[in-house]
């Protein structure tokens, strides 16, 4: 039986990435649940709380791979966000690294966004490695957090850190941050948004 | 503070108004980005800090003396950013209405620290020239305001350099359509700049995704 609060958690936030155009083919929502995790089995834009399955933590089939590793391996991920908006998808395409291009990434995403080597599920893993998100080669931006709506915020600075770097191409290159400033900015920001304040959100997420 | 009440009552109603419709235009995301109008010469009005738009009410705002921008009375904490607002109201008399926000195209020239020139009449008119990028600083620093200040001598908008734009009018109205006009001529002129760069005659996305990963593919 699925929580009623994290499955209407997990429908909120896939509709607010539909009316934020983070949507494209293969888009996974899922968060930890008390036996495993629990995902979405229909396209963002169709999702109800009746089309969401729950998988058990050793399930390591399919789509499940990804889910369950990252699960399994980072006690500070509840919640995952595979999302692929076009420009996100033009980087991950080239398998570029996104810098510090714009303060909001420093702060919420980090000093960088890696592209995984390959979308083999170790390749995905190991690039998003002490991070909270990562672009998958060839596929979407996954992004993470303690709650879904860590998750979704970093999805959607990561969007547009994507947006920002891909045109910057034709004028010239963006400026990035210096690795210091943007380590300090992400240290503010994590600060100013503690753990009690994480806490209290995932209170109201459910499970 | 002598302004009439029932001005200071219309004024917070366009805060919260300006707020929803920065949201719907998608110019603003979630809570980031702020707003202020003038109350007299030395009060304005502002958006506090951290809160939804949709469910701010006009009551919320407070409002934050503009000679020292950390006295504030009524409504709730006020942004982070009032500094910047302040100094904008201090330095320019015929500004009653300022925004700044980080929407997308915009962010691409703050980021690539590249002066906007002028795209249009309207973008003459309504901002009085090209966009200037002011000095690089962390949010919240002075070097940041100064920055923002001196970008905006003889505009009516400039980027922030890797933070965002700002936008200042004689009403909010105004300010709204700078905005709105920035927005627009930073996407112009991308697409300008695509077509050149590839030596295509139409745009397209696809056409900016390929220039990129020539550029940036492993």
């Amino acid at each position: 039986m699925i929580d009623k609060k994290l499955a209407a958690t997990m429908c909120d936030y896939a509709q607010k990435a539909v009316s934020e155009r983070l949507c494209g083919d293969g888009d996974v929502i899922a968060m930890r649940s008390k036996g495993g995790f629990v995902k979405n089995a229909a396209p963002f834009a169709e999702l109800t709380e009746d089309k969401l399955v729950e998988v058990k933590a050793d399930d390591r089939s399919g789509q499940n791979a990804l889910l369950g590793e990252l699960f399994a391996t980072r006690e500070d991920i509840n919640a995952v966000m595979i999302t692929h908006p076009a420009y996100v998808r033009a980087v991950a395409e080239a398998k570029a690294t996104i810098p510090a291009v714009i303060d909001d990434m420093a702060q919420i995403v980090g000093t960088t966004c890696k592209t995984s080597k390959s979308a083999e599920v170790a390749d995905v893993i190991k690039a998003v490695k002490g991070r909270n998100s990562c672009l998958i080669a060839g596929g979407g931006a996954l992004t993470s957090g303690r709650t879904m709506d860590e998750a979704y915020t970093c999805a959607l600075v990561l969007d547009k850190a994507a947006h920002v770097f891909v045109c910057g191409s034709v004028v010239g290159g963006c400026k990035v941050i210096n690795t210091l400033e943007a380590k300090l900015m992400r240290f503010v920001y994590k600060k100013k948004y503690s753990k009690t304040n994480q806490e209290n959100i995932s209170q109201r997420e459910g499970d | 503070m002598a302004w009439d009440k029932e001005e200071e009552k219309r004024l917070r109603q366009v805060i919260k108004d300006s707020g929803v419709a920065l949201l719907a235009e998608n110019l603003v995301q979630g809570t980031w980005g702020n707003t202020a109008v003038r109350l007299d010469d030395d009060h304005m009005l502002v958006t506090p800090t951290g809160l939804d738009y949709v469910a701010l009410q006009p009551e919320d705002m407070p409002i934050v003396q503009i000679s020292d921008p950390s006295v504030w009375s009524d409504g709730k904490k006020p942004t982070s950013e009032r500094k910047i607002h302040a100094a904008i109201m201090a330095a320019r008399s015929e500004i009653n209405a300022t925004i700044h926000s980080h929407p997308v195209w915009c962010s691409v020239f703050a980021s690539a620290r590249v002066e906007l020139p002028v795209m249009s009449d309207e973008m003459q008119k309504l901002v009085g020239g090209s966009a200037r990028v002011g000095a690089y600083g962390l949010p919240g620093t002075k070097k940041l305001r100064n920055g923002t200040v001196a970008a905006m001598q003889g505009r009516n908008a400039c980027f922030m350099a890797n933070h965002g734009v700002f936008c200042a009018g004689r009403d909010m109205d105004e300010a709204f359509e700078i905005i709105r006009i920035m927005e627009r001529s930073c996407k112009q002129y991308i697409e300008q700049k695509t077509l050149e760069a590839t030596g295509q005659k139409t745009y397209s996305d696809e056409l900016l995704f390929d220039y990129f990963k020539s550029k940036y593919g492993a």
